[in-house]
């Protein structure tokens, strides 16, 4: 039936092997070798569509590989294996299980040459990816969890009402690249937007990744928000309305993260602005920016695994993330905390480092295409990217004042999918030609390391970081607290609750009033009749025969009296 | 909040050990002074090369470095504008939310540095 297996398969074997094996080692080395054989599976495999399957009269493509799907699909076996050498110690069988799914359907899903292929593997990201969540086993994880199904579910509901649409106008359901120009797209657009964190449609991201296990929060980041990115890149590059929504993600997640405690909720907003980067490049969606969105999403599901392993290992060593808890950890998790600076210094994109190679394509596809505004605004960007993830993530866990915490440093298998990570993050940087050569069009002229890219970069950061220590050193930087900060996750955490209480007052106030009046005239009615029809009433009064007698006689005497007078 | 425990740096892994300078007394002014010469050598770079670039202000000297400090100070400064606006108790979304509970230590592996 099929030229090969489709790779999400294997994941799901793999899930179902898993059960059959005692909980140790056995199972780690499962969830390691899966994604290896996966990723030998799709690079061997050539450039194709090897797996077609009738399905009520529609043909589904389950394997589509091209240059497109084949790095999206690396990288997520990639990182599969590196969150699953952090997870090792887990001996949990539903985070084991949830994160074998979870990664099978993310690269079904990129895999998907058809959009009901597609839909089926987009609810299964969101259906395996919530017990990444519901694992910690609190109350409030498995509400927030609730809300990140309802979102995620939701998101997939709009793409199969928009493919549905999108077959009756185009007769097809290939998912290739569409325009924006009917309500079945519109819809397609808006799913992916939710899955991709769009303005506005972003807070499930910070309100969920937060919510997570410690090993759950790094296989959640490679995935969902990536898959949408892939996603927007097959359908909608060249779509301009991306470059300005992409500006706007660039943008305002740097400020709340600035300000934000917890700080894998940080490395959450975080991801949202580097999402942002990549749908810019889709948006331009010339050759050199969906190399950079590529390339991008590449280096950033290392560098952010890199930042959220480094935070995580904090929390499992000391109990929280949170930077008004945390500070001077340095002393005795040495090694962490230089693999955070690692992750720092790539997602901060600083020469020699994962994200300068990849961030700079996308930056000189922008100027490119002669957009001024877009560019200022990105390279601005970037300067906030150094503000929370290259500055507050390694300086308030790891240096600052010191809390007084001396915990142990991570576990091995922690410290080896750090270094490993790592490693790969400064491989990138400072010999990106491999990366280059898998990515979906050929790579004519990308010089990152030219005088003016190197120096023009080291500027904007050592100034950034320079205003840093002056605001730091003045007391200006925002100090670290325990406190919240709202965000469009207010909408239905409070504001919605709050109209729906209120009118439910309102309903129930009126219901009762006329309820009310309604009892009272029945009373009233009841109470009449009572009095003319009751035992003691007029009506029902027992009358003797002789009044019925006299009664009858006046009767007669009357009708006598008017025949008379007629 | 900070815990006094009973610090001997001599506990701490040797590299953790070596990174304590950063603590010293003095080490943060040498820090910032390195930060600061860092800053003039790539500012000064800025003028050996013959520059290229897309926009007019690609070809201003230090106009990245101008940039990078105005609108990293304008950040922090918007920033915390907004921490006035936005800004709620920890336990506002109430007893129920992941803000307020303590991460379930039965998942964790909370250890002390024991090393020495």
């Amino acid at each position: 039936m099929f030229d090969v297996i489709p790779t999400a398969f294997i994941f799901f074997a793999a899930a179902a092997i898993l059960l059959t094996l005692p909980k140790g080692p056995a199972r780690g080395l499962l969830l390691l070798i899966t994604p290896i054989i996966a990723a030998l599976q799709v690079w061997n495999a050539g450039f194709g569509n090897f797996a077609q399957v009738g399905f009520f009269g529609f043909e589904l493509e389950l394997m589509r590989l091209d240059g497109l799907s084949r790095i999206f699909t690396m990288v997520f076996c990639l990182a599969a294996f590196l969150g699953n050498l952090y997870a090792w110690h887990v001996r949990d069988t539903v985070q084991q299980i949830a994160a074998l799914l979870y990664a099978g359907s993310a690269i079904g899903a990129v895999l998907a040459g058809d959009m009901i292929t597609l839909f089926f593997y987009w609810e299964g990201t969101a259906i395996a990816s919530v017990f990444l969540i519901w694992a910690r086993r609190t109350e409030g994880a498995y509400n927030t969890g609730m809300r990140y199904l309802i979102i995620q579910v939701a998101s997939g509901v709009v793409l199969i009402a928009g493919v549905a649409l999108f077959y009756r106008e185009a007769g097809t359901i290939a998912f290739d690249r569409m325009t924006l120009e009917s309500p079945g797209t519109w819809l397609i657009f808006l799913s992916f937007g939710v899955k991709c964190a769009f303005p506005l449609l972003h807070n499930w991201l910070q309100d969920s990744y937060p919510a997570a296990t410690v090993t759950g929060t790094v296989i959640l980041s490679a995935f969902t928000t990536k898959l949408a990115v892939y996603a927007l890149a097959r359908g909608f590059a060249g779509t301009e309305i991306l470059i300005y929504i992409g500006t706007v993600m660039t943008l305002f997640p740097i400020f709340f993260a600035e300000i934000e405690n917890d700080l894998r909720r940080v490395l959450a907003y975080s991801l949202n602005n580097q999402l942002g980067f990549m749908v810019v490049g889709i948006g331009i969606g010339t050759e050199m920016a969906l190399n950079g969105t590529a390339s991008h999403a590449f280096a950033h599901i290392l560098y952010k695994a890199l930042l959220f392993m480094s935070v995580g290992a904090v929390l499992f060593r000391t109990g929280t993330s949170k930077a008004s808890e945390l500070g001077g950890l340095y002393r005795t998790m040495p090694k962490t905390a230089i693999f955070c600076l690692v992750g720092a210094a790539s997602i901060s994109a600083f020469p020699l480092f994962s994200g300068f190679v990849t961030k700079s394509l996308t930056l000189t596809a922008v100027a490119e295409e002669h957009r001024i505004i877009i560019w200022l605004c990105l390279v601005f960007a970037s300067a906030g990217v150094l503000s929370h993830s290259g500055i507050k993530i390694p300086f308030f866990a790891f240096f600052a004042h010191d809390s007084g915490k001396r915990p142990k440093e991570a576990p091995t298998h922690m410290l080896w999918a750090m270094g490993i990570t790592a490693f790969l993050c400064i491989a990138i940087g400072v010999y990106p030609a491999p990366l280059y050569a898998i990515l979906p069009y050929e790579v004519s002229d990308a010089h990152p390391y030219t005088m003016g890219h190197v120096t023009g970069q080291l500027q904007l950061l050592l100034f950034a970081l320079l205003a840093f220590a002056f605001l730091y050193r003045k007391g200006i930087h925002p100090p670290e607290i325990r406190a919240v900060n709202i965000d469009t996750d207010w909408t239905y955490r409070k504001a919605g609750p709050a109209v729906l209480y209120w009118l439910s007052w309102v309903v129930s106030s009126c219901y009762n009033w006329i309820v009310g009046i309604l009892a009272r005239t029945t009373q009233r009615t009841i109470k009449r009749l009572y009095n003319s029809h009751g035992p003691e009433g007029r009506m029902a009064r027992n009358w003797p025969t002789g009044a019925m007698v006299m009664a009858i006689a006046v009767l007669l005497g009357a009708t006598l009296l008017v025949n008379f007078l007629i | 909040m900070a815990q006094k425990p009973k610090d001997d740096p001599a506990t701490y892994p040797a590299l953790g050990r070596m990174m304590t300078w950063v603590d010293k007394k003095g080490s943060d002014k040498k820090i910032v002074w390195a930060l600061g010469i860092a800053c003039l050598i790539v500012f000064l770079l800025d003028f050996t090369y013959e520059k290229y670039g897309h926009f007019q202000v690609e070809y201003i000297r230090g106009f990245y470095a101008f940039y990078g400090f105005v609108m990293f100070t304008g950040l922090i400064l918007v920033a915390k504008a907004l921490r006035f606006f936005i800004k709620r108790p920890e336990d506002y979304y109430g007893d129920k939310a992941i803000d307020t509970e303590e991460y379930p230590a039965d998942q964790l592996d909370i250890q002390e540095n024991t090393d020495v």
